[in-house]
């Protein structure tokens, strides 16, 4: 799995590639930790390339989640594959998180609000 | 035959290697292993005295004959190294033997010599005493030795008489014997210090494996507290075949299932999975089946049990993790399953008409995720030779050696060439096929499943 960030007016853009495993899961939630401990709650996740996830994966996004929501922040995601979108609608995560199909809008929810 | 300093130092050193097997084998006897270990038993320091004497004696025979008949040696390291491993009494004492033999021996240095021997032993045992029992280092020991010997020489030329001759036997010998000592006393020290840090290291190999040992002991014990949670066998129910499996893919795991008994005719059936592994999962499993179990007790609403477990796991869970659950209330008498859907795999169903596999799906979420859930409850009615597959995700995402995995259809095609077999038939038969795809390639996930039938 890989990383990688960048940022758009106040919205934080993280990118994951790869498989989200139960190893990976742990270097997620550091990236996530140190991003929100800074004060960066608004972010988009883009899943566009992120082949699978397991539930490690959803806990660690969950945990974010319960976080950046106590600071009135969000945590939004877009292009989700097929094969993931199944595991995001299968456990009922989609009633969590936001979900648009492209980058642009996603952030544009935050900025736009 | 004129004797040159070249020739003693060769000579000298080669005695050196003698000292150096001498260290070996008896750094390593049972005597010395318990000496280092502070036990210094009247047995142990006669070993010490004994062996370091007569190393002493060795030194002297060993030593090369001047001319003059002074003795160029190393009579004075074996009581070195008694008096700073065993202390003042065996330096002393080991001393004494090297240096009476020596006196005997005779020559005009006699007397000098084996006074130094003696006084070696003893200083040995007074760095001992000053250490309170610790070794020297190398250094330390070297630069005793050195002292020491110089000393020596000093000795000779203040007691042995003539003086010129004193004088002109300590500038041939002061040289080889300050050399071969101290080298003596750092390869000594440096078997030693070796074999103490061997110990050291032997003895943190075998705590690291203790307690290695341990945790796979506590784990094995962890393993069979948890499988104890799970029910020992299937309720018997008239009319209705139930059959479940758990296999736990490390010792302990985040799946379970459990048959409730939620009123007089009905069970309620529970198939779960926490996320993540190991025993943050086992931990968040025993909490969550307690939980669903005391809610689901008397509760034949599938909806209520379940929101109301889910909003005591939220209330507890500090962690962020989350068990997706399938929950059924089965009614025997009236052939129906009632059921609620909490972001599990959808069981499938399989009718004995022939119709299409059907997949028990009901909108809902985790449990754990968010307080105050909405779950959809959905009723289905059973006939007769119905079956209904609840399974984790440990059975789909079983993989090979080429990482495939055994998927849905594989699971669903299994289950309508077999319908025809038993609940515990089907059981053991998805095991099986389960076992073969993957062949003995470890395993990620826990596999569990349970099958209901209707009679």
């Amino acid at each position: 799995m890989e990383i990688s960030e960048k940022s758009v007016e106040n919205v934080d853009i993280i990118s994951i590639s790869g498989r989200l495993d139960a190893y990976a899961a742990n270097d997620l939630e550091r990236k996530l930790d140190s991003l929100i401990t800074a004060g960066h709650v608004c972010l988009v996740v883009d899943l566009s390339r992120l082949e699978y996830i397991s539930s490690s994966g959803l806990r660690v996004l969950l945990g974010s989640m319960k976080r950046v929501k106590k600071e009135q922040g969000d945590i939004r995601l877009t292009c989700l594959r097929p094969s993931v979108k199944e595991v995001f609608d299968m456990a009922g995560f989609t009633q969590l998180f936001r979900t648009f199909g492209n980058e642009e809008e996603a952030v544009n929810s935050f900025t736009r609000a | 035959m004129e004797v040159t300093i070249a020739d003693l130092s060769l000579d000298l050193v080669e005695k050196i290697c003698v000292v150096v097997l001498f260290a070996y084998i008896v750094t390593r006897t049972k005597y010395f292993t318990q000496v280092l270990g502070r036990q210094l038993d009247v047995k142990n320091r006669f070993f010490l005295v004994l062996v370091f004497g007569g190393f002493s004696i060795y030194g002297t025979y060993s030593g090369v004959e001047l001319p003059s008949g002074a003795i160029a040696n190393i009579r004075d390291l074996g009581p070195m190294i008694a008096g700073l491993v065993g202390g003042p009494v065996v330096g002393l004492a080991a001393g004494l033997i090297g240096g009476i033999h020596r006196y005997f021996l005779g020559g005009f240095t006699a007397v000098p010599c084996a006074l130094a021997t003696v006084i070696a032993g003893l200083a040995g045992g007074v760095i001992n005493r000053w250490r309170k029992g610790d070794l020297v280092g190398i250094p330390g020991a070297m630069v005793f030795a050195f002292l020491m010997e110089s000393f020596h020489m000093g000795l000779a030329l203040l007691i042995a008489r003539p003086f010129s001759e004193a004088l002109a036997v300590v500038k041939l010998v002061s040289v080889p014997m300050i050399l071969a000592n101290t080298i003596g006393m750092a390869i000594f020290a440096l078997v030693l210090t070796n074999l103490i840090k061997e110990r050291r290291t032997a003895a943190e190999r075998d705590g690291y494996r203790r307690e290695l040992e341990r945790r796979a002991y506590e784990m094995e014990i962890a393993g069979g507290i948890q499988q104890s949670f799970l029910p020992e066998s299937p309720p018997r129910i008239e009319g209705v075949e139930l059959a479940a499996l758990n296999l736990p893919a490390k010792e302990v795991g985040g799946d379970f299932y459990d048959f409730i008994p939620v009123s007089q005719q009905k069970w309620g059936l529970v198939i779960a999975d926490v996320s993540g592994k190991g025993i943050p999962a086992a931990l968040f499993m025993a909490l969550s089946r307690a939980v669903v179990r005391a809610n689901a007790v008397g509760n034949p609403t599938a909806s209520q049990a379940i929101r109301r477990a889910n909003d005591l796991i939220v209330e507890d869970d500090k962690v962020n993790m989350f068990v997706t659950l399938f929950y059924s209330v089965l009614d025997p008498a009236g052939k129906t399953l009632t059921y609620v859907n909490a972001g599990h795999n959808p069981p499938l169903m399989l009718r004995q008409d022939g119709h299409a596999i059907a997949l028990l799906e009901a909108k809902g979420i985790a449990l754990g995720v968010m307080p105050d859930i909405g779950l959809e409850e959905r009723e289905i009615s059973l006939r007769k030779g119905d079956i209904v597959v609840l399974y984790t995700d440990g059975v789909t995402e079983a993989i090979n050696s080429s990482e495939e995995q055994f998927g849905k259809e594989r699971l669903t095609s299994i289950v309508e060439k077999n319908s025809n077999l038993t609940a515990s038939g089907l059981v053991e038969r998805i095991q099986q096929e389960v076992a073969e795809f993957s062949q003995g390639q470890p395993q990620f996930d826990d596999l569990t499943l349970m099958i209901l039938k209707v009679a």
